[in-house]
């Protein structure tokens, strides 16, 4: 083997040069096939979303209004994020973001997995219910908003209404949108019933990408139905638990059109959110440099929230 | 916005091709689906009388309008004539968007407005009238006749017996205590959080009371808006949303005149009559806004006509404006929903508001108690700021920090755009 070694490295290094030299030739060739079909995907993203990322970081330290004005725009700095970390709207807009993030996630998650599990049972006109439980998902949400307007409307309401019927009158009506304690939630159930489509069927492709022998040979070892779901199942989702749980978060801290049309933020700000909040400073204040400075500190927060849900992920060995 | 943008963007592409011998005038309005589509027919008819000329109208719904309105000047698509809120003028003329409107339409016109619709479209800095519109605005109280009788109220008979606070504030709680009145007053919080509804409506409150949203001759917020006289005037009206004395902003905006009339009095615009007299009938009073203070306060302003200085054709915009307002069944239309006359020979034409007609007292308080809302190009910042603490104060929130924190938001925008000059050497 001592012997060998040597040897062995030496007519690999002879080897070696020589293959790199024919290599070469191809891979150039290939590599001009690469550029060339990756080059319409990087101008784009160029073009969309690199340049004018840099670019809101560049108006975010100056005092650019959105329209023109006769007063000059200046650099000014880090004086829109001391701004920003100033006001105490930006931060009740930030806890009330994460608390969305805490309550959808659950939610809209567990609702996505368990209809997709009974989804995937072999039920008569399975098909048919798939479809109409992704109805709402291809629902303008601006639609679905405006329908769960007046389910909430209070004290009259559907929805009041029925749980007064349903508990006898001992529930008293809840104002749903206009109750600081209780509008998050709201916007939450109405968020979750809207989107949780998407995740289902997500969660449905993941489930028949388990492949069923995984199944017989659990039965044949005499795993009962939980222990197969359980020891099948789950780790078979892990990457989709994975893609659905980031984009999830990712979705719930750009939270604004149920907000913009049900709310406006309120009631006392219980509602307002960082994607609300920068489309107020850029739009009805008109302070374009603020609301750059805004959204360049959303996308810190959405990647290094990204990141560290990968990272956790990782460590559970998903 | 986009898909309008583009439609619009598209539509003069095309209409720009083929017809080069029309003009075509981009109209920028705002309305509910009844004035959506008199504009509809009134540039049918002047396209009709001017066959030459092509006119597109561009809705854009009234509670994001100056959004809208800002994403037009930054795609360069202005439209040749636009409505604009009054107060928003001032920001507009400042920022360079409108030309004097006098020149270009008929004189008559001119000679035909009152006072206060003159006053809402002309710019302060240099008295130019920029806008001009049919009708003007104002803000009453409405009252359900059974419910005041109930309780003994004095029915005031014009703007100077108008009730003072301490009526007013013993009547709400008399009609709290009232069989079949589930809240004394509706004061439209339904409208939302963010419509100019807030300011336009409750600004006069503070001003009946002594203070105001902004000093009109230092142009600074703090020092005014969270001064005394405003901190006691939210927390008054703070206290009537904490009793229960409001209709809460979920419950809509018709429960004044809803099944059962479960709202005694209504703080409403001059445009709920219509709705509320026809089903209510005689059961409607109404009286001059209440008295916080030793004078009293009404709003005025509404959504008036103006031609930008990006028209290729000023002067055939005019032409439209001036069509417009001249237009019969507009005029018509304007009638139906009870619009308050901005044009004297409109005035002469609306028995409603007549000595003698039950909108009277509205029409009084224009020349009496009317106050216009901040003539100042950082208005969008101001009834923004205002909105923002209103919503933070009926909900609980501390009245003094919400209006400070408000008057902040206000002068530091001034201070950014070095204080607007010249807006800045008005003394």
């Amino acid at each position: 083997m001592t012997l060998q070694q040597p040897a062995l490295t030496a007519t690999a290094a002879l080897a070696r040069p020589a293959r790199r030299k024919g290599k070469g030739r191809r891979d150039r060739g290939r590599l001009f096939q690469e550029i060339g079909m990756l080059a319409p995907a990087v101008a784009l993203l160029t073009v969309f979303l690199i340049v004018p990322f840099l670019l809101s970081f560049w108006t975010a330290m100056t005092n650019q209004p959105l329209v023109p004005r006769p007063t000059p725009v200046r650099f000014i700095g880090l004086i829109n994020f001391l701004r920003i970390f100033r006001d105490d709207l930006f931060w009740t807009s930030l806890w009330n973001v994460s608390r969305f993030t805490f309550w959808i996630l659950p939610v809209q998650c567990g609702l996505a997995f368990a209809t997709a599990l009974l989804l995937h049972q072999k039920l008569p006109l399975r098909n048919f219910f798939r479809g109409l439980f992704f109805l709402p998902a291809i629902t303008s949400m601006v639609v679905v908003c405006v329908i769960w307007g007046t389910l909430f409307q209070y004290p009259t309401g559907p929805l009041n209404q029925v749980i007064g019927f349903l508990s006898g009158g001992l529930i008293q009506p809840i104002d749903w949108l206009g109750d600081p304690n209780w509008a998050m939630f709201s916007i939450v159930l109405l968020s979750a019933w809207q989107a949780y489509g998407f995740q289902m069927i997500v969660y449905l492709a993941g489930l028949q990408g388990i492949p069923d022998e995984l199944y017989d040979a659990a039965k044949i070892d005499g795993a009962n139905a939980f222990q197969r779901f359980w020891h099948v199942t789950m780790p078979g989702l892990r990457p989709t638990h994975v893609f659905v749980l980031v984009i999830t978060t990712i979705q719930a801290f750009k939270l604004y059109t149920q907000v913009a049309i049900l709310t406006q933020g309120g009631p006392k700000s219980s509602t307002e959110t960082v994607v609300h909040y920068m489309v107020r400073a850029g739009f009805e204040e008109q302070k374009l440099g603020l609301a750059s400075a805004v959204s360049v500190i959303l996308f810190l927060i959405v990647l290094v929230i990204a990141l560290l849900q990968r990272q956790l992920l990782r460590r559970f060995d998903v | 916005m986009g898909n309008r943008l583009l439609s619009m963007l598209m539509a003069s592409a095309v209409l720009g091709g083929i017809a080069e011998a029309k003009t075509v005038i981009h109209v920028m309005h705002q309305g509910d689906p009844g004035w959506v589509s008199t504009y509809g027919e009134v540039a049918k008819r002047f396209e009709a009388a001017n066959p030459d000329v092509d006119i597109e109208l561009i809705y854009a719904p009234h509670d994001a309008y100056n959004e809208k309105f800002s994403a037009a000047v930054m795609s360069k698509q202005l439209p040749d004539v636009m409505e604009l809120d009054a107060p928003f003028l001032a920001n507009y003329v400042w920022s360079g968007y409108l030309q004097p409107i006098k020149p270009l339409i008929d004189q008559d016109i001119v000679g035909d407005m009152t006072a206060s619709n003159i006053a809402q479209g002309t710019y302060p800095v240099d008295k130019e009238l920029y806008a001009v519109g049919l009708t003007d605005s104002s803000v009453v109280l409405y009252g359900n006749r059974k419910y005041l009788e109930a309780i003994g109220a004095r029915i005031p008979k014009g703007v100077d017996d108008a009730w003072t606070r301490e009526e007013f504030e013993g009547y709400l709680q008399k009609l709290s205590k009232l069989e079949g009145v589930k809240w004394p007053i509706d004061t439209f919080r339904g409208y939302g959080i963010k419509t100019e509804w807030i300011t336009y409506a409750y600004g006069p409150i503070l001003q009946s009371a002594g203070c105001d949203l902004i000093d009109r001759k230092t142009w600074k917020s703090t020092g005014t808006l969270d001064s005394d006289a405003c901190v006691d005037a939210l927390t008054m009206m703070q206290k009537w949303v904490k009793n229960g004395w409001v209709v809460p902003q979920s419950s809509g905006t018709n429960q004044f005149f809803a099944e059962g009339h479960p709202a005694a009095l209504a703080l409403g615009g001059h445009w709920f009559y219509a709705e509320a007299a026809a089903s209510m009938k005689d059961d409607i009073v109404v009286m001059p806004l209440p008295k916080f203070g030793p004078k009293g306060a009404s709003p005025n302003g509404t959504w008036i006509w103006g031609i930008t200085t990006a028209s290729e054709h000023p002067d055939i915009a005019g032409k439209f404006v001036s069509f417009m307002l001249k237009d019969k069944q507009l005029r018509e239309h304007a009638k139906e929903t009870s619009g308050y006359p901005g044009l004297k020979s409109f005035a002469a034409d609306s028995p409603l508001y007549a000595a003698g007609g039950p909108m009277a007292v509205a029409f009084e308080q224009a020349s009496t108690t009317a106050v216009a809302r901040p003539p100042h190009p950082a208005y969008p910042t101001i009834t923004s700021a205002f909105m923002g603490a209103v919503d933070e104060i009926f909900n609980g929130g501390d009245v003094k920090a919400a209006l400070t924190a408000a008057a902040e938001k206000i002068d530091e925008d001034i201070e950014e755009n070095d204080g607007y000059p010249p807006f800045d050497e008005q003394q």
